[in-house]
C-alpha cells in the first residue's frame, strides 16, 4: 500500500533504532496511520515521568506532515491543554516529504526538553517561565508528578 | 533654435521627402528595380525626377541646418552664417533656385532620403555625377548592415569635414556611409556621443529622422551580427534568419519568431544610450518621423503591399522600443497614427508581432501596455462622449484597444502557458425542438438569437496564435492590467452590446466587447446583463405569442413554487421537471413563490430563495459537497449517494444565479470555474485547492537527490481519506503499487494525482454539475468574455470580509480580553485596513484568505499575549488560528508591527 509502504518503513527504522526518548511504539494493524509512543525527556522539569503522544498521519502522507498531540497533560509553554502543539518542522509551511519521522520526534523531544518562550501556545506559561523560571520548574514538576506515566526502567 | 520653429522644419523636410518617396514608390523594392530597369524611358524619368528632388531636398537643408561644420564658409550654408534665417517655407523655395543654378554644396550634409538603389540605371540626371552615385552603391552593397566599426566612421566623417572645399562630385563617397544606412547600435552609441561633445544635434537628428521615416531602413536596423560567434542564443536567432530567408513565402515565415535578423536587445541598449542625449535634441524630429512611418506603413498594408510582412513587423518592434512613446508629444501624434497603422496589419502579420514581442521584449510589453493605456485614459478623460458620439466611434481608443489585444496575447505567450490538450469534454445541450420557434423567426428576428446554436465566433488572432485564454496559467502581466478602468466606467455597455451583435452580422461597428480583457468584470457583467435580459424577453415574447396562437405552455416565466420547509426537494423536483422537458424554459426570468407566503417576486425572493438552498445544499451534512480544511472551500464528494441528476440541479443553480444577477455565498476553489469554461483540473490547480498537499508534490518535484525512491517509497498507489474517514487506496496506473515513483517518472506522477483528484475521481458528478450548468448558460457570452477568475465574482461577488463578525467571535488568551487596550488597538487598525490588507491578515493568521462558509465567525480565531511591551513582531500559529500579541506600548507601534508582519510573511498560498 502506497502511504503505508514508506510507514512500514519508517516504523521498522524507528523500532530497530531504539531511540531513548521515544519508546513504546505502539501501532494498530489495521491502521497504520496512526501511532502512539511514549516520549522520555531528559531534562528537568520533565524527566521526572513520560509522556504518551499520538501521531496521526493523513491520507497524503508524506506529502502532507504529520499531527503530533499530547495524550498525557503537560505543563509546557508550547503545548496547550488539548495536547495540542506546535512543531515547526511539521507545520504546513515548513513541512518537506522527505522529512522523516525519527526527525519530527527529535524535534519534539528538544522542545519538550527545552521549551521556546518565544513562540508560545499558551502565553502566560511561557511568561512565568521568562519571569520566574524557579516557579516555573516548581509547578512543572509537581504537575509532571501527578500526571505523567512512568518512565521506563530500562 | 527654439522648439516650435523646430517641429515645423522638420515637418517639412517630412513632407518632401515623403512627396519624394511617393513619387518613385518602393524605391528600395528589388522587384521594383528589375521592373523599372525593363523600362528605360519611364525609368529614366523617374531617376532624373528623383535625382533633382534629392538635390533639392539637400539644398534645403543646408539651408534650414546647416552642414553642421562651423568653418563652413559656404554662403548658401547655415553653417556659415552668410545664408540668412528662413522660414521652411522660403527655404523650399530657395532650394529650387539653388538647384536650378546648380549651386554650391556642403558635403557633412546627409541626404534625407536614401540613394535610390534605381541609380544603377542612371543616366546623368542632375549635377550628381555617375561615377559618385556607383561608388556610393557598391559601398552600400558590400555592406548591406552598415556595420562598419565606429573608430573607421570616424576617420571618415573627419575627412569629411576637412575636405569641404572639394569639388561636389568627390564628396558623395566620404558621407556615403550614412546616407540611408540603417542604425545600429554603434551608430547610435557614436551619434550620442557626437552630440553631447559637439552639442550638435543634426546629425543625430538626421540619422533618427532618416531611419524612422523609411520602414526600408529601419526594417533592416539594429541587425543581429549573423557573423559574431557569440552566445547560443544569438546563433539561433541567425538559424531562424537563415531558415527565413531561404524560404520564399512569405507566409511561411510566420512561425519562425524573430524578423530576419532583428537584434531587439540591440535596439534596446541603442535607444537606452539615446535617453543620455537630452530628448529635446532629437523628440520633435522622431515625433514626426514614426507619425509618418506610421502613414507610410499604413498606406504600405491597405494598398501598396510591396514590403516583406517581416520588414513590416520589424518596424513595429522597432517604433515600439522607443522609450519615449510615453511621453506627450509621442503619444499624442506618434502613437495614435502607429495604431491606426497596426490595424491595417493582417493576422498573421498581428501573430508574428505577438510572438516577436513575447520572445524578445518581454521587458518592453509593461511598458507597451501602459503607453497604450495612457492613451486610452488621456483620450477619454479629455473628452466628453454623447449619445451622437460614444466611445466606440472614438478612433483613438478604438484603435489602441486594438492593438492591446496584440500586446494581450503577446503577454499570454510570454508567461506559463499549458498545452490546450487538457480540455473538458464538451457538453452538447440536445437542443430541443421549438416548432413554433422555427416559424417565427422571420417575424421576430430577436427570437433567432436562441437558434444561433453555431459556436461562438473565435477571435482570429486566437486562432492563429493557438492560444486561449484558459491556457495561460500565469500570464507575464497580470490580466488585471490591462483593465481600463476609464473607459469602463464610460462606455455604455446597451450600446455597446448592439454593435456587438450587429458586428457578428455585418462587422461594420466597434464593440469592447469584442476586447473584453480591457473591461473590469463590472462592466462585462452589464453587457451580460442586457444579453441575459434582451434573451428574457424575447423568450417571454415567444410564450405570449404561442399563447395567442393557442399553444401550450403560455409560460412567460420561469416559475417555481416551494414549500419552505422542503426548499431543497421541492425545488429539485420542480427543477427536474423543467429541465427534462423543457429546458429552454430555463432562460426565462425567474420567478419564485413560498408556499403560503404573499410575497411577490420582484427580485427579493429568488435572492432568498438562492440562499436558502445554497446554505442547505453546501452543508457538508447533506454529503454532496465536502469541506477542505486546509482551503476552506468546498468540493464535489465523490463518494456521495447523490445521484448524477442532483448534480445537474446545483448546476443549474449556479447558472441560474449567475443569469439571474444573483450573488451566492459558495467557496469552490478556482479550478470548478477553470473546469466549468472547458479546461481540465491539472497540477497547478491543486495549489488553492489543497496548498498544503501542492506544496508537498511541489518539494518531491525539486528534490534532486538520487536517493528519491528509498526517501519516499511513493509508488503509483495513492491513498485519499472520505467523508467517513476511512482511507480509500486508488491505483494510478495498473499495478500501480509496484511502480515506484522515480526522479524520471515523478511529474508524470504529479500530473496523474491531480488529474485523479481533480478530475477523474470526481468525474460523474462533474460531468452533470456542468451540464446543469450549461443548460443555463450555453448561448450565452459568457465563456468568451470572462476569465475563470472573473466569472468566480460574478458568482461569489467580490469577496468581502466581515471583520466585525470576526471580532465579536474572537477568543482572548494570555492575559488579554476584550477590554485590553491593545486589542481595542487592534480591532481599529483591523477595521480601518484596506481589502487587501484584510486578506493578508486572514492569510497571516489562518493559513487561507478564504472565508469558511458559515463566514468569519466560524473561523474561531484566538489573540493571544506574547509578553510585555517587545520589539518582535506579532507571530501565528496557522493550524490554530492563534494570533501572538505582545503588548506593545502604543498603537502606532502595534500598527507598524502588524503590517511588518503581514507584509512580509511568506506563507504558502502566496508565492
Amino acid at each position: 500500500m502506497a502511504a503505508t509502504r514508506r510507514l512500514q518503513k519508517e516504523l521498522n527504522d524507528i523500532r530497530q533504532s531504539g531511540l531513548k526518548s521515544f519508546r513504546d511504539i505502539q501501532v494498530d494493524e489495521s491502521n497504520i496511520l496512526t501511532w502512539q509512543g511514549l516520549i522520555v525527556p531528559d531534562n528537568a522539569p520533565y524527566n521526572k515521568g513520560a509522556f504518551r503522544i499520538e501521531i496521526n498521519y493523513p491520507a497524503e502522507y508524506p506529502f502532507k506532515p504529520p499531527k503530533i498531540s499530547f495524550k498525557t497533560k503537560i505543563y509546557h509553554p508550547n503545548i496547550d491543554e488539548k495536547g495540542q502543539v506546535c512543531l515547526p518542522i511539521i507545520s504546513a509551511e515548513n513541512w518537506k516529504p522527505a522529512t522523516k519521522t525519527d526527525q519530527v520526534i527529535q524535534a519534539l523531544v528538544a522542545l519538550v526538553n527545552d521549551p521556546e518562550p518565544e513562540h508560545p501556545l499558551r502565553a502566560e506559561l511561557a511568561e512565568e517561565f521568562l519571569k520566574d523560571r524557579k516557579k516555573f520548574s516548581k509547578n512543572a514538576e509537581e504537575f509532571t508528578k501527578k500526571h505523567s506515566e512512568k518512565r521506563p526502567s530500562d | 533654435m527654439n522648439s516650435e520653429s523646430e517641429t515645423d522644419e522638420a515637418s517639412r523636410g517630412n513632407e518632401a521627402s515623403s512627396s519624394i518617396t511617393n513619387s518613385a514608390p518602393g524605391n528600395s523594392n528589388d522587384e521594383n528595380i528589375t521592373h523599372s530597369c525593363a523600362d528605360p524611358i519611364n525609368n529614366q524619368d523617374i531617376m532624373k525626377r528623383a535625382a533633382a528632388k534629392q538635390l533639392i531636398e539637400r539644398y534645403f537643408y543646408q539651408l534650414l541646418d546647416g552642414c553642421g561644420n562651423s568653418d563652413c564658409d559656404n554662403k548658401y550654408c547655415a553653417s556659415s552664417g552668410e545664408a540668412r534665417n528662413l522660414t521652411p517655407n522660403e527655404a523650399a523655395a530657395e532650394a529650387i533656385k539653388l538647384f536650378n543654378k546648380e549651386a554650391r554644396l556642403c558635403d557633412a550634409l546627409p541626404n534625407k532620403v536614401p540613394r535610390t538603389e534605381s541609380s544603377h540605371c542612371e543616366s546623368g540626371a542632375g549635377t550628381t555625377s555617375k561615377e559618385a552615385t556607383n561608388k556610393n552603391d557598391t559601398i552600400r552593397l558590400d555592406m548591406p548592415s552598415s556595420s562598419r566599426s565606429p573608430s573607421n566612421v570616424w576617420t571618415e566623417e573627419k575627412k569629411g569635414e576637412t575636405s569641404h572645399n572639394v569639388s561636389n562630385a568627390d564628396d558623395h563617397s566620404n558621407l556615403s556611409h550614412n546616407n540611408g544606412a540603417p542604425l545600429t547600435e554603434e551608430r547610435i552609441y557614436q551619434l550620442c556621443d557626437e552630440c553631447l561633445q559637439n552639442k550638435k544635434r543634426q546629425p543625430l537628428k538626421r540619422a533618427l529622422g532618416e531611419a524612422f521615416t523609411q520602414p526600408a531602413i529601419l526594417a533592416r536596423s539594429f541587425p543581429s551580427k549573423a557573423n559574431v560567434d557569440v552566445d547560443l542564443e544569438n546563433k539561433e536567432k541567425v538559424k531562424e534568419s537563415k531558415a527565413m530567408c531561404s524560404s520564399s513565402d512569405p507566409d511561411k515565415d510566420i512561425d519562425s519568431v524573430a524578423g530576419p535578423g532583428l537584434d531587439v536587445a540591440s535596439c534596446r541598449r541603442a535607444f537606452q544610450y539615446l535617453s543620455k542625449v537630452p530628448s529635446d535634441y532629437y523628440s520633435s524630429t522622431l515625433v514626426l518621423a514614426l507619425a509618418q512611418l506610421a502613414e507610410y506603413l499604413r498606406v504600405e498594408l491597405s494598398t501598396s503591399k510591396k514590403m516583406c510582412m517581416d520588414d513590416i513587423v520589424n518596424c513595429f518592434v522597432i517604433a515600439f522600443e522607443v522609450p519615449d512613446l510615453g511621453c506627450s508629444d509621442y503619444l499624442e501624434v506618434a502613437l495614435p497614427a502607429l495604431c491606426h497603422a497596426a490595424e491595417f496589419l493582417p493576422v498573421k502579420g498581428q501573430a508574428k508581432l505577438a510572438r516577436i514581442w513575447a520572445q524578445h521584449c518581454k521587458e518592453t510589453l509593461r511598458h507597451i501596455l501602459e503607453t497604450l493605456q495612457q492613451v486610452i485614459t488621456l483620450k477619454i478623460i479629455s473628452t466628453n462622449y454623447q449619445r451622437w458620439f460614444q466611445v466606440q466611434e472614438d478612433e483613438t481608443v478604438t484603435l489602441a484597444t486594438k492593438l492591446m489585444k496584440i500586446v494581450y496575447y503577446a503577454n499570454m505567450l510570454a508567461g506559463v502557458m499549458e498545452p490546450n490538450t487538457l480540455r473538458e469534454e464538451a457538453v452538447v445541450i440536445a437542443s430541443q425542438l421549438d416548432p413554433l420557434g422555427d416559424a417565427l423567426d422571420h417575424l421576430y428576428p430577436l427570437s433567432s438569437m436562441k437558434s444561433s446554436k453555431q459556436p461562438l465566433p473565435e477571435d482570429p488572432l486566437g486562432i492563429e496564435l493557438d492560444v486561449n485564454v484558459l491556457d495561460a496559467r500565469k500570464p507575464h502581466l497580470p490580466f488585471e492590467e490591462f483593465y481600463n478602468e476609464p473607459l469602463s466606467d464610460t462606455v455604455e455597455m446597451d450600446v455597446d452590446f448592439a454593435n456587438y451583435k450587429i458586428k457578428v452580422s455585418n462587422g461594420k461597428k466597434f464593440s469592447f466587447l469584442k476586447y473584453p480583457f480591457i473591461l473590469t468584470a463590472a462592466t462585462k457583467s452589464l453587457g451580460l446583463y442586457y444579453e441575459n435580459r434582451i434573451r428574457m424577453y424575447s423568450e417571454r415574447r415567444v410564450s405570449l405569442l404561442q399563447a395567442v396562437v393557442g399553444a401550450v405552455s403560455p409560460m412567460p416565466f420561469l416559475k417555481l413554487r416551494v414549500r419552505r420547509s422542503h426548499i431543497i426537494d421541492d425545488a429539485l423536483v420542480e427543477l427536474e421537471m423543467i429541465a427534462m422537458e423543457r429546458t429552454l424554459d430555463l432562460k426565462k426570468q425567474l420567478v419564485v413563490e413560498f408556499e403560503g407566503e404573499q410575497g411577490v417576486d420582484e427580485g427579493g425572493v429568488s435572492k432568498e430563495f438562492f440562499q436558502l438552498i445554497v446554505e442547505e445544499i453546501f452543508n457538508p451534512d447533506y454529503g454532496m459537497f465536502t469541506q477542505q480544511q486546509d482551503s476552506h472551500t468546498v468540493w464535489f464528494n465523490p463518494t456521495s449517494f447523490e445521484t448524477e441528476a442532483q448534480f445537474t440541479l446545483i448546476g443549474i443553480v449556479l447558472g441560474l444565479a449567475i443569469y439571474n444577477n444573483i450573488i451566492l455565498a459558495v467557496n469552490f476553489p478556482m479550478v470548478v470555474y477553470r473546469k466549468l469554461m472547458g479546461k481540465k483540473g491539472s497540477f497547478e490547480d491543486l495549489s488553492d485547492w489543497n496548498p498544503i498537499l501542492y506544496k508537498g508534490l511541489k518539494d518531491m518535484l525539486e528534490y534532486s537527490e538520487s536517493d528519491l525512491e528509498e526517501t519516499y517509497c511513493q509508488t503509483f498507489r495513492i491513498c485519499y481519506r472520505d467523508v467517513y474517514g476511512n482511507n480509500i487506496f486508488h491505483d494510478l496506473k495498473e499495478n500501480g503499487d509496484d511502480i515506484f515513483v522515480t526522479q524520471e517518472n515523478k511529474q508524470e506522477f504529479v500530473e496523474m494525482y491531480a488529474d485523479f483528484l481533480l478530475n477523474k475521481s470526481v468525474e460523474a458528478q462533474f460531468k452533470a454539475f456542468r451540464r446543469g450548468f450549461v443548460m443555463v448558460t450555453d448561448e450565452s457570452q459568457l465563456c468568451t468574455l470572462f476569465r475563470p477568475e472573473e466569472v468566480e465574482t460574478l458568482v461569489c461577488g467580490s469577496k468581502n470580509f466581515d471583520f466585525n463578525e470576526l471580532e465579536k467571535s474572537t477568543e482572548y488568551d494570555g492575559g488579554y480580553t476584550s477590554e485590553s487596550q491593545t486589542i481595542k488597538d487592534f480591532w481599529s487598525i483591523v477595521h480601518s485596513l484596506s481589502l487587501e490588507d484584510k486578506r493578508k491578515l486572514l492569510q497571516f493568521t489562518t493559513g487561507s484568505d478564504r472565508v469558511p462558509v458559515g463566514g468569519l465567525s466560524h473561523l474561531k480565531l484566538v489573540i493571544a499575549r506574547n509578553g510585555p511591551d517587545c520589539d518582535r513582531l506579532p507571530t501565528a500559529h496557522t493550524c490554530f488560528n492563534v494570533l501572538l500579541l505582545p503588548e506593545y506600548e502604543n498603537k502606532d507601534k502595534l500598527q507598524d508591527r502588524l503590517m511588518k508582519a503581514i507584509s512580509y510573511s511568506k506563507g504558502f498560498g502566496m508565492l
